[in-house]
C-alpha cells in the first residue's frame, strides 16, 4: 500500500542522458516510495528503458542526481546497483541459456556463498524452490534455461532479483511475453512484493496494465517526464493525452464487410522443425483470402516464427504444402517464395530483414535485384531511382539512398522493410510483430499500410504477440499454441483468445 | 577520467583512406621506437629501406618481383575476407597453382609453338589448381560447417609437403633429372622458352622491368571490382558478407556462394603460383627454403586487410609491401636480421586493426562525469573526428 | 615389448602431445571467455625462442635455469597475447585478423626468427634440457614404464594443469563467471561481472600456456633452436580445442592422439615400414587427420548443443544504442 512516506525509496532529479544524435532523458525527475507500485508510462522511444538502465548502473547519466532512501548514489557499474538493492527484470532476458536456473541465480553473487571459491549446487536449489513457492514463481532449479518456456524464463529473471534481495525492483514491459492469465498472476506477485515494503517500478506502454496494477504513474514523452499522477485519479484518456499529446486514431477493422475474396494463400497440413531439431509447426492448415487480414495470436515460442518462415521459404517443411493462387510453392526456397508473390516482414528487422551495414538503396532491392539487372550486370541507375522514389513515397527519414541502413531509427527501419515488401505488390503479405518497439506514430503508419495492402487485394497474415493489435486489425483471429493453430470463434472475445493462448479450449 | 567510444552518425568517405595511411605512419613510429630500444637508428634504417625498395637503380624492378605474387595473394584474400570467408590457404593454393601451371608449361611448351597459347594454358592450369585446393575447404565449410580457417591453414602445410616431395623426394615429371646440376641439388625442370612469360621494360630509372604477371594482376583486380560492385553475384556476396540471415532471407543460395567465393579466391592465388613459375623461377621451386619460406600467402592477408579489401587499394598496398619485403631481402645481413620485415608487417597490421575503430567510432574523453550530485560540465569531446 | 612399435609410439605420443596439450589448454581458457586467439603458433614460437635463450644465458644449475626458462617463456607468451587482447577487447578489432597478425608478427617470418638470429641461438644445442624424472628401473617396467614413467616433469605438470583447469571451470565461482562471460556477456555484465577483466585475464593466461608449450619443444623434445620449429603445432592446438568440445579432459586425449601421429613418421622410417608414397604420406598424416576429425566434429555439433561458447569471437559492447 503506498503511503506518503517521508523518505522516497528512489529519487532521481534532473537526470539527463545523451546518445549521439538524441537526448534520451532530458532533466527527468522521478520519485518512488517504499511499498509502492509505480508505473513508468510512455510510448516506445520515450526514454523509459534508458532511465531504468541508469538506475541499475548500466548507463551513467550525463547530468543529475540520484538518491536511494535519502542517500546519494552514483553507480559506476551494475554490480554496485545490485549491492545497493536494485534489481531489474529486463525485456530481453539477461540469462545464460546453457546454464541451469540455479547457476544463473548465483552468477556474480558476492554474498555468503560467494565468499567461498567453490559452488555448492544443492544449497542453491533449496533456496530457489523456497522463493518460487513463496512468490508463485515455480521453476525447477536444475532445468537449463533453453529448456524453459518464455514465461518460465521470466520467472527466473524475477527470482534472480529476489534472490539478490532487491528492495527496488524494476520490471521492463513484463507482460509482452505472457498470456493474459499469466499477466494476472504476475500482477498478484507484484502486489505481494509491494506489500512487503519493496518498491516496484513497472515500465509499460500499455494503459490498461498500468491502470490495473500501479499506485502512481509517471508519464514520459520524448525524453521528458511530463507528470506524475495517482492512478486512482487518472483516466485512460488523460494518460493517453500525456503520453502522446494528441488523440490516437486506433485503426480498426470494424465495419468492414466480410471479404468474399478468392483463397490466395493455402497452407495444408504443414509441419516444420525448429532450430533445435524438435517439431515446431504441427500440421497447420490455413487459408487466407484476397483482401483479408488473418491474425495469429500467441505467446512467443509457440511456433509462429517457424510457421512464418516455412511459408516464406526460409525454413524447409517436413510435410505438407503451401499454395499461392493455386500454384504450389517449393518450401525452403526463399527465392521461389518471392517469385510466387509472398512478401515477408520479419520480426527481427535488423538481423534478418535488412542487411545492416549496406546502403538503404541496396536493402530496398534486397530481393528484387535479380530482376533489376541486364544479364549478370546490375542496373544501378534503375535501382537508385527506385530507391529515391520509395524513400519519398514512404517518407523514410534518412540522409539519402546511400546511407548505411543501421543508422536509421527503429520506425524508419521498418519503413524500409515495408517499402520493399509493398513495392513488390505481393499476393501474400506476412507481417510478424511489425510494430514491436515502434513509437505511436510509426505504429499508426504500419497499421495503415497493412490495411492498405488488404484493400489492394493482398492476403495478409498478421502474427503478433500484442493482443491490442490483433483485436484492432483482424478479420479473423487464430491462435498458435505449441505448434498447433486453432481458429477463434468469437473474434472479439479477449477471454477466449487468452484461454486458447494458454492451451485451453472453451468448455 | 573515462574514455568511451561513440558510434559516428555519418562516415565521411575520406576516413577510409586517412585511417589506414595514418595507421601505417603510426606503425613506422612504433617500430622506430623499438629500433631505438635495440640500438638501431630508425631514421637511417628507414632511409635505407626506402632506397632499396624504390629509389635505387633497379629497385623498382626488384620490387615488382615481390609485389606481383603479393598482388595475387592479396586479391585472393580480399575476395574471400570481404565475404567473411577467412581463406588463409592462399599460400597452399599458390603452391598448387605453381604445380599445375608448371606442368602445363612444361607440356605445352614442348608441344606447341605459340607462346600465347602456352601462357594461357598455364594461367588456366593455375586457376584450376588453386581453385581445386581452395574448394576442399569450401566444400567442407558449405556442407559440413567446418571452419575454413583451420582447414585452409592445415592444407597449406600439406601443399608444402607435396611441393617438396615433387622435387626433392621423387622422380616426378617436374623434376630435372638430366644434367650435372641435377645430381648435385634437386631442381625443377626448366620451362621451354615458349612458355616463359614475357616482360616489358619502361625506360625510366635505368629500365624498369614489368613482368607479365603484374599486368595480369591488374586485370584480375578490375574483374574482381566489377564482379563485386556491378553484378548480381557481387550483390548477393555483399549481403552474405554483411549478414548471413539477411542473405538467406533475400534468397541467396548460401552454399553455392561459399563454393563460388572460395573457388574464386583459390583461383586468384593459383594464378599467382603460375606467375611464380612463368614470370620468375621458370621452373617449379620445391626447395623448402625457397618459395615456401617467403610467406607470400600470409603477407597477402596483411595486404588485403590494410587495403580494407578494396581491389585497387590491394594493388597499391601490394606494391608498397612488396617494396618493403624486397628491401628486407636486399639488405639482409647483420644489421637487418631476417624476420625484421615480418615484425614490421605485423606492427603495420596491428596498427591498421587498432585504427579501424576510428572509422566507425569517435573517441570521447569524459572529465569527472556527473557523480555525487553536481551537474557535470558538458563532456569535452577530445574526438578524433 | 617396450620396443614394440605401439609402445614407442604411445610414449613418444605423450611427449610430442605435451606442447599441444599446453597450448590447447591455454586457448581453451581464452575461448571460454569468448576470445578467439589464432596467434597460438606465434606465441608458441615466442615462448620457444625466449625460453631457449634463457637457458643458454642463465648461468646456474639445471633446475634454476630450466625454471627461469619456463617463467620467461610464459611471460613472453602472455606479452604477445596482450597485444591481441588490447586490440580485440578494448579496440574491438576483428579477432580473426588480429590473431593472424599476431602469428605473422611473432612467427617464423617475424619476431621469433628475428630474435633467433639476433641472439645467435641456432648454433648450439640447449645447455640444459628436461629429462626423465623417474629412475631407469621404473622406466623399464613393461608398457607403463616408457609411456608413463619415462616422461619429463613438464609432462607431469601438464596432467596437473588438466585437473586444475577442469576443476576451475566446473567447480569454482570464477570458473562459473568466465563461462557466463563466454556464453552471454550481457548477462554476466548485468550481474556485475567485469567482462573486460575476465577476457584480458584469460587471454593472457592462454598466452602464457602457449609460451610454455613452445618452450617444451625447444627444451624437452628437440633441444635446439630452429626457425619455425613448431611446424604448425599451434594450429593443431586450436583445432584440438574444438575436438575436445572445449573440455580439458578431452584435450588430453586429443593431444596424445595427435602427438602419436607426429611420432609415427620418424618411427616408421626408422623401422623401414612404408605407408604409401614414402614420407609424404606419414608427414602429412597429422594435418590430414586433423581435418578429418574437424569435419566429423563440425557436422555433428551443428545439430547438438555441445558447441562453442556462444559469444566466442564477438566483441562485447555495453552501451550500444
Amino acid at each position: 500500500m503506498a503511503t506518503d512516506a517521508a523518505v522516497p525509496a528512489v529519487s532521481m532529479r534532473g537526470v539527463t542522458k545523451r546518445f549521439p544524435g538524441v537526448v534520451a532523458n532530458d532533466k527527468v525527475d522521478f520519485e518512488a516510495a517504499p511499498g509502492e507500485v509505480h508505473a513508468l508510462l510512455g510510448e516506445n522511444g520515450a526514454g523509459k528503458s534508458t532511465l531504468s538502465n541508469i538506475l541499475t548502473g548500466l548507463y551513467q547519466p550525463d547530468e543529475g542526481r540520484i538518491e536511494l532512501y535519502g542517500e546519494p548514489v552514483a553507480f559506476a557499474s551494475p554490480r554496485e546497483a545490485i549491492d545497493a538493492g536494485v534489481g531489474m527484470v529486463h525485456q530481453h532476458f539477461r540469462l545464460v541459456s546453457r546454464f541451469t536456473v540455479a547457476e544463473n541465480l548465483v552468477l556474480g553473487d558476492r554474498r555468503g556463498a560467494g565468499r567461498y571459491f567453490h559452488i555448492d549446487p544443492s544449497a542453491i536449489a533449496t533456496q530457489v524452490r523456497e522463493l518460487g513457492a513463496r512468490y508463485s514463481l515455480p521453476v525447477d532449479p536444475r532445468a537449463r534455461i533453453w529448456q524453459l518456456s518464455v514465461g518460465e524464463q521470466q520467472r527466473v529473471e524475477i527470482l534472480k532479483a529476489l534472490y539478490q534481495e532487491a528492495r527496488i525492483l524494476i520490471l521492463d514491459e513484463p507482460t509482452a511475453v505472457l498470456t493474459p492469465d499469466e499477466a494476472d498472476t504476475l500482477f498478484v506477485t507484484v502486489r505481494q512484493m509491494a506489500e512487503e515494503g519493496r518498491t516496484v517500478i513497472f515500465i509499460s506502454h500499455k494503459l490498461h496494465e498500468v491502470m490495473a496494477v500501479s499506485d502512481r504513474v509517471t508519464v514520459l514523452r520524448a525524453g521528458k517526464a511530463l507528470a506524475t499522477v495517482r492512478t486512482a485519479d487518472a483516466t485512460p484518456e488523460s494518460l493517453t493525452e500525456l503520453m502522446v499529446g494528441r488523440e490516437i486514431e486506433t485503426a480498426t477493422r470494424q465495419g468492414r464487410a466480410q471479404p468474399e475474396g478468392v483463397p490466395v494463400l493455402e497452407v495444408e497440413d504443414l509441419w516444420a522443425d525448429g532450430d533445435r531439431g524438435t517439431v515446431a509447426v504441427r500440421g497447420v492448415t490455413l487459408t487466407v483470402h484476397a483482401g483479408e487480414i488473418a491474425a495469429i495470436a500467441g505467446v512467443a515460442g509457440n511456433g509462429q516464427r517457424e510457421l512464418a518462415e516455412a511459408i516464406a521459404g526460409l525454413r524447409p517443411s517436413t510435410k505438407g504444402m503451401v499454395r499461392v493462387n493455386g500454384r504450389p510453392v517449393h518450401t525452403g526456397d526463399a527465392q521461389a517464395a518471392f517469385e510466387a508473390g509472398i512478401g515477408y516482414v520479419p520480426e527481427d528487422r535488423l538481423g534478418t530483414g535488412l542487411s545492416p551495414t549496406l546502403p538503404i538503396a541496396m536493402n530496398l532491392s534486397l530481393k528484387s535485384y535479380r530482376h533489376e539487372s541486364v544479364g549478370p550486370f546490375l542496373r544501378l541507375h534503375l535501382m537508385r531511382h527506385k530507391a529515391e522514389d520509395e524513400i519519398r513515397i514512404f517518407e523514410i527519414k534518412c540522409a539519402g539512398p546511400d546511407q548505411e541502413t543501421d543508422e536509421l531509427s527503429g520506425g524508419n527501419l521498418q519503413k524500409v522493410v515495408i517499402a520493399r515488401e509493398f513495392s513488390a505488390h505481393p499476393s501474400v503479405l506476412i507481417a510478424a510483430s511489425p510494430t514491436r518497439g515502434l513509437d505511436v506514430a510509426a505504429v499508426e503508419q504500419v497499421h495503415s499500410y497493412l490495411m492498405q495492402a488488404a484493400e489492394e487485394g493482398a492476403a495478409v497474415l498478421l502474427i503478433s504477440e500484442d493482443l491490442d493489435e490483433i483485436l484492432a486489425l483482424n478479420d479473423r483471429v487464430l491462435v498458435m499454441y505449441e505448434g498447433t493453430l486453432t481458429a477463434v470463434e468469437d473474434r472479439e472475445s479477449v477471454s477466449e483468445i487468452g484461454l486458447r493462448m494458454a492451451g485451453g479450449t472453451p468448455g | 577520467m573515462r574514455v568511451t567510444f561513440e558510434r559516428r552518425l555519418s562516415q565521411p568517405w575520406w576516413l577510409s583512406v586517412v585511417v589506414p595511411v595514418g595507421a601505417v605512419i603510426l606503425a613506422f613510429v612504433i617500430a622506430g621506437i623499438l629500433f631505438l630500444a635495440t640500438g638501431i637508428d630508425p631514421l637511417s634504417t628507414y632511409r635505407e629501406l626506402f632506397n632499396a625498395a624504390f629509389f635505387q637503380t633497379g629497385s623498382l624492378s626488384q620490387t615488382l618481383i615481390t609485389a606481383t605474387p603479393l598482388a595475387f595473394t592479396g586479391l585472393a584474400a580480399a575476395a574471400a575476407f570481404r565475404m567473411k570467408l577467412y581463406n588463409i590457404g592462399a599460400e597452399g593454393q599458390m603452391y598448387m597453382g605453381a604445380i599445375f601451371g608448371s606442368a602445363a608449361g612444361l607440356y605445352l611448351g614442348s608441344h606447341v609453338s605459340s607462346s600465347a597459347f602456352a601462357i594461357a594454358g598455364m594461367i588456366v592450369a593455375g586457376i584450376a589448381g588453386g581453385a581445386a585446393w581452395a574448394l576442399i575447404s569450401g566444400v567442407l565449410k558449405a556442407f559440413f560447417s567446418t571452419s575454413e580457417i583451420l582447414t585452409s591453414l592445415l592444407l597449406n602445410y600439406v601443399a608444402g609437403l607435396i611441393l617438396t616431395y615433387l622435387i626433392f623426394e621423387s622422380e616426378s615429371y617436374w623434376r630435372q633429372t638430366k644434367g650435372f646440376n641435377a645430381t648435385v641439388f634437386p631442381t625443377g625442370k626448366q620451362l621451354p622458352k615458349v612458355a616463359q612469360w614475357p616482360t616489358w621494360t619502361i625506360n625510366l630509372q635505368g629500365g624498369i622491368v614489368v613482368p607479365f604477371g603484374a599486368i595480369v594482376a591488374v586485370i584480375v583486380a578490375v574483374i574482381l571490382w566489377l564482379l563485386y560492385s556491378r553484378t548480381r553475384f557481387g550483390f548477393g556476396a555483399q549481403v552474405l558478407g554483411d549478414s548471413e540471415r539477411a542473405a538467406r532471407y533475400s534468397g541467396v543460395r548460401v552454399r553455392r556462394k561459399i563454393l563460388a567465393v572460395m573457388g574464386l579466391s583459390g583461383a586468384i592465388a593459383g594464378i599467382g603460383g603460375a606467375s611464380q613459375v612463368g614470370d620468375f623461377a621458370h621452373a617449379l621451386d620445391g626447395d623448402p627454403n625457397g618459395l615456401q619460406k617467403l610467406g607470400y600467402g600470409y603477407t597477402g592477408i596483411v595486404v588485403a586487410a590494410l587495403a580494407r579489401y578494396n581491389p585497387f587499394a590491394t594493388l597499391l598496398v601490394a606494391f608498397l609491401l612488396g617494396g618493403l619485403q624486397n628491401a628486407g631481402n636486399t639488405l639482409q645481413g647483420p644489421n637487418f636480421p631476417a624476420g625484421l620485415v615480418g615484425v614490421l608487417q605485423g606492427i603495420i597490421l596491428f596498427c591498421a586493426l587498432g585504427c579501424e575503430l576510428l572509422v566507425r567510432y569517435r573517441v570521447r574523453i569524459h572529465r569527472k562525469a556527473a557523480a555525487k550530485g553536481t551537474a557535470a560540465p558538458a563532456p569535452a569531446p577530445k574526438a578524433a573526428s | 615389448m617396450n620396443n614394440s612399435l605401439l609402445v614407442v609410439i604411445l610414449a613418444s605420443g605423450v611427449a610430442y602431445g605435451t606442447p599441444l596439450l599446453y597450448a590447447a589448454l591455454g586457448e581453451l581458457l581464452a575461448e571460454r571467455s569468448g576470445v578467439l586467439n589464432l596467434g597460438v603458433e606465434g606465441m608458441m614460437l615466442g615462448g620457444a625462442v625466449m625460453g631457449f635463450w634463457t637457458v643458454q644465458r642463465v648461468h646456474a644449475n639445471t633446475g634454476v635455469a630450466l625454471t627461469a626458462a619456463i617463467v620467461v617463456a610464459a611471460l613472453m607468451g602472455a606479452a604477445l597475447a596482450s597485444i591481441h587482447a588490447f586490440l580485440v577487447i578494448t579496440l574491438r578489432a576483428s579477432q580473426i585478423v588480429s590473431g593472424l597478425a599476431l602469428t605473422i608478427f611473432a612467427g617464423a617470418v617475424g619476431l621469433s626468427s628475428y630474435l633467433g638470429n639476433d641472439l645467435n641461438l641456432a648454433d648450439s644445442p640447449a645447455a640444459h634440457t628436461f629429462n626423465a624424472v623417474f629412475p631407469k628401473s621404473m622406466q623399464n617396467w613393461p608398457i607403463v614404464g616408457p609411456i608413463i614413467f619415462g616422461q619429463n616433469v613438464l609432462v607431469y605438470v601438464s596432467w596437473l594443469c588438466v585437473v586444475l583447469v577442469s576443476l576451475y571451470l566446473s567447480r569454482t565461482r570464477p570458473g562459473l563467471n568466465v563461462r557466463a562471460v563466454g556464453e552471454s556477456p550481457a548477462a554476466a555484465d548485468t550481474m556485475g561481472i567485469s567482462v573486460t577483466r575476465y577476457r584480458y585475464a584469460h587471454t593472457l593466461v592462454g598466452g602464457a600456456f602457449a609460451g610454455v608449450a613452445g618452450a617444451t619443444i625447444t627444451l624437452a623434445i628437440t633441444p635446439q633452436w630452429v626457425n619455425g620449429i613448431t611446424g604448425g603445432a599451434g594450429w593443431i592446438a586450436i583445432a584440438l580445442v574444438i575436438f575436445a568440445f572445449w573440455r580439458p579432459e578431452l584435450c588430453l586425449v586429443g593431444a596424445y592422439f595427435f602427438g602419436s601421429l607426429q611420432a609415427l613418421a620418424p618411427q616408421l622410417q626408422a623401422r623401414n615400414i612404408h605407408l604409401g608414397p614414402t614420407v609424404l604420406w606419414t608427414n602429412a598424416l597429422p594435418y590430414v587427420m586433423t581435418i578429418v576429425v574437424l569435419v566429423i566434429v563440425s557436422s555433428g555439433t551443428a545439430k547438438s548443443r555441445l558447441g562453442a561458447p556462444e559469444a566466442l569471437g564477438v566483441a562485447y559492447v555495453r552501451e550500444e544504442r
